[in-house]
């Protein structure tokens, strides 16, 4: 019955987001429709110097080659950007929360009486959330195959579980870090904006640092541009999501109520 | 688990020991060398003013706090560790605020609180629910505090537990509630045969229903003991002069407190009296009365108001 509280707990959060999430997944392929009917007009020689000077010259060119196929707008478009960029507020949205939230609520005396070790506690709310984040990533992913033929276009489902697969493995580093930091933190406010402080700081010292380029992973680059998983990526991701969770855990272990 | 075996062994000892116990929680101590004994099957009063370590007590003995010294054992077991599990599944708590869950409907949470309790007793839910006329789809935020008390009551009551740890449990309640809940605790515990360890400020409720008493101030145990044992032992003694009372000093063991008020002096002693008796007529009164001391009298003398 635990996941059944946990359920409770983030329900509508998870309601929210998917529906969100799947919205934009669906708009971004009826919104093929315009992108295709404006590619003709699209000139790339009208960059300015200055703009090549700083490297942005390129940027819009491979925006503008990638929105040449389906495939590549998709890809572009919601893998890219909006599944990746709100698959990682989601999923620090579901990971906020938790025992120590509740000892601000007052609820946590009342679980914390039950027969079960905190270490279930936070096992069981993690494997909820974690099953979230996966139906969160899955789904709107899905929607694509879905709806493509409505726009005259195809696009595989095995792709569309693929890059599923890769917001899944990203997003629940995020969950995990939220998740960590609400056994730090009474509210859920603190939590939520270290977290997406953290996923603004790498966003930018990927730009720097390739090493960093989590983003990257979390869109499958690799799986659009050569057709292979970008394993390591998604090894580390379970790796360091793992090590918060264990982390949050402990750190609940530790905790006086 | 506990044995079958283990389950004899500890009937015969207290149900909650606890020797030393210190918490210190943020550079305050909680508790300061707290030394309790909870008989097996007593009611026992936990008596303390507003931050006396009543609560923090309680949390360590559920293991939701691990003490910074000392030692607390209940069913003989630490409360840390997987043993705090076995002591959480024999012991029904029902905490100060009531707080339950309130994105919970009442029967959600009922079928929540049985589904770890394999010896919930589903005639007893069904006779509390009636009893307290809780609405099974009503949601947890809409009850009013009453209503709140008396589901945490019935989760608590219903878990076919061997120790029922109450705090505050009519905090916040009307008489009549207050009332309502009591009877129903008194009920359960003379058909279910469980130890009731509960703490409270309402004296009158304390003398109503609890067999033993421990009082605690600023963390350490000032008086515990059969709740008759201590109306025995306490007396208060008092003496009547014709003139202003005189200036007195008792070495009898077993005085609390001596008030000089005009023609009068008021003794309060916790020895039977008979030495602070001998000692007191030396100063010649003209009149002398002793007569028994109720919990409120008890319990205002044991704690110290001064800071």
């Amino acid at each position: 019955m635990l996941w059944h509280k946990a359920w409770l707990e983030t329900r509508w959060r998870f309601i929210s987001a998917v529906l969100i999430l799947t919205v934009m997944a669906g708009g971004n392929v009826y919104g093929w429709l315009a992108t295709r009917a404006l590619l003709p007009q699209l000139n790339t020689t009208t960059i300015s110097p200055a703009a090549e000077a700083t490297g942005l010259g390129s940027v819009i060119r491979e925006a503008v080659e990638l929105n040449k196929t389906f495939r590549g707008y998709i890809w572009y478009q919601a893998f890219r950007q909006n599944l990746t960029q709100m698959g990682v507020l989601f999923a620090v949205v579901l990971g906020c929360g938790g025992l120590v939230t509740e000892s601000t609520q007052g609820s946590a005396l009342f679980t914390l009486s039950l027969p079960i070790t905190r270490r279930r506690l936070v096992g069981t709310r993690a494997g909820v959330g974690l099953a979230q984040c996966f139906a969160m990533a899955i789904v709107p992913s899905l929607v694509i195959p879905i709806l493509s033929p409505a726009v005259g276009e195809r696009f595989g489902l095995v792709d569309a579980l693929a890059h599923g697969l890769c917001i899944f493995f990203v997003g629940a580093v995020f969950f995990s870090l939220a998740s960590f930091l609400s056994t730090l933190f009474g509210d859920i406010w603190r939590p939520m904006l270290i977290a997406i402080s953290i996923a603004c700081a790498l966003a930018f010292a990927s730009l720097v640092i390739p090493q960093l380029r989590i983003f990257s992973v979390m869109s499958g680059e690799t799986y659009f541009k050569t057709g292979s998983l970008p394993w390591a990526g998604l090894l580390t991701s379970a790796v360091i999501a793992t090590a918060l969770l264990y982390s949050a855990a402990e750190t609940l272990e530790r905790r006086d109520f | 688990m506990f044995t079958e075996a283990e389950v004899h062994v500890v009937s015969d000892r207290p149900v909650i020991e606890t020797a030393g116990l210190w918490k210190r929680y943020e550079g305050v101590e909680a508790l300061r060398g707290l030394d309790l004994q909870v008989p097996s099957g007593s009611i026992f009063g936990f008596l303390g003013r507003n931050g006396s370590g009543k609560t923090t007590t309680i949390k360590v003995l559920l293991g939701m706090a691990r003490p910074s010294r000392g030692e607390a054992r209940v069913f003989g077991c630490s409360p840390s560790g997987q043993d705090g599990v076995e002591i959480r599944r024999r012991t029904a708590f029902v905490s100060d605020e009531k707080d339950l869950y309130d994105y919970m409907a009442v029967g959600e949470i009922v079928a929540f609180t049985r589904s770890f309790y394999p010896r919930w007793r589903a005639d007893l839910e069904q006779q509390y629910l009636r009893k307290f006329e809780l609405p099974l789809d009503r949601n947890i935020k809409g009850l009013s505090r009453g209503m709140r008390t008396k589901l945490a009551m019935l989760l608590a009551l219903c878990r076919g537990a061997d120790l029922l740890m109450l705090d505050e449990p009519t905090s916040g309640l009307d008489p009549a509630m207050a009332e309502e809940v009591l009877q129903a605790l008194v009920g359960h515990v003379a058909a279910q045969e469980s130890t009731v360890f509960f703490s409270s400020h309402q004296l009158a409720e304390v003398e109503q229903i609890a067999d033993h008493v421990a009082i605690i101030d600023r963390g350490q145990t000032v008086v515990s003991d059969a709740l008759d044992d201590l109306r025995a032992r306490y007396r208060r003694i008092q003496l009547v002069f014709e003139g202003d009372a005189p200036e007195i000093r008792v070495h009898a063991p077993g005085t609390h407190r001596v008030r000089r008020q005009g023609r009068v002096i008021t003794v309060l002693s916790s020895s039977s009296g008979d030495a602070v008796i001998q000692e007191l007529r030396g100063y010649r009164p003209s009149s002398f009365d002793v007569s028994p001391v109720s919990l409120k009298d008890i319990f205002l003398e044991s704690v110290r108001t001064e800071d």
